[in-house]
């Protein structure tokens, strides 16, 4: 990134927020979302990822998409922690959807409803989706 | 206003890039600043110069062009999202024996590092195609 050289030294900070409200696999959309969410981190922005909709079935355990040839997201999204990013949250309601409980989650997220997301949103500079 | 603008979806198949366009035209029109147009995802289709639509259709890439070369505007294609899909910036090209000239005229290949100085110098960071 050989152009960072040329931006300004103190940058402001910003709260982003970036849904994820679809599978990471299926297409390089969700591959090259997370690649954003890195570089808000690496930039040092105030990053919350929010996990909605058919996107909570991205922080399941036990997930083998090498079998179809695809990319394991597992290793990145285990990597949030170590870029500061620990403002992980999943919606209960969707959850609820899917029959899914906290233990079956790989990471560490917060499960909040919808109400309290959306309350926390309003908080947000910038919204990110794909 | 200082505004950036992110287009996620191919030209043509897709609505984004002319709703961008158009909303960059107004925005400019009103005496807003247009920080940069960052291209990402299929966005990247956006920059490839050997695009020709038929000769009674909008030329998307032709027009992105005049809009770097008339008013300015900073156009940058993302340099992951290209070369995942074989749109290779000219010196990348020659290395590897590729098409050297395969982006169109007024767009800049870059990193994801443009798109976060983009979102933290904006006042407002508007997404196309998500």
């Amino acid at each position: 990134m050989n152009l960072i050289g040329t931006l300004p030294l103190v940058l402001d900070v910003k709260t982003l927020f970036f849904i994820i409200n679809k599978g990471l696999q299926g297409n390089v959309c969700g591959q090259e979302f997370l690649d954003i969410i890195l570089m808000a981190a690496a930039f040092d922005q105030k990053v919350v990822v929010l996990f909605e909709g058919d996107g909570v079935n991205a922080l399941l355990k036990n997930q083998q998409p090498e079998c179809l040839n695809l990319k394991n997201m597992m290793p990145v999204l285990d990597t949030l922690p170590v870029y500061d990013i620990n403002d992980v949250i999943v919606e209960k309601e969707s959850m609820e959807v899917y029959g899914l409980t906290e233990n079956e989650l790989a990471i560490k997220a917060a499960v909040v409803s919808r109400s309290d997301i959306k309350k926390q949103l309003r908080s947000a500079d910038h919204l990110f989706g794909f | 206003m200082k505004i950036s603008i992110q287009i996620n979806a191919s030209p043509y198949q897709h609505q984004a890039a002319d709703t961008a366009w158009h909303f960059i035209q107004a925005a400019l029109e009103a005496g807003h600043e247009v920080y940069r147009v960052f291209f990402y995802h299929d966005g990247i289709f956006n920059a490839c110069r050997d695009s020709r639509p038929p000769g009674d259709e909008r030329d998307i890439v032709k027009r992105w062009s005049a809009l770097q070369s008339e008013k300015g505007v900073d156009l940058v294609v993302c340099v992951s999202s290209a070369q995942r899909r074989g749109l290779l910036e000219k010196s990348v090209a020659k290395k590897v024996g590729g098409y050297i000239h395969a982006v169109a005229d007024g767009f800049r290949i870059a990193g994801l590092g443009l798109l976060m100085e983009s979102v933290i110098e904006s006042d407002r960071h508007l997404t196309f195609g998500a």
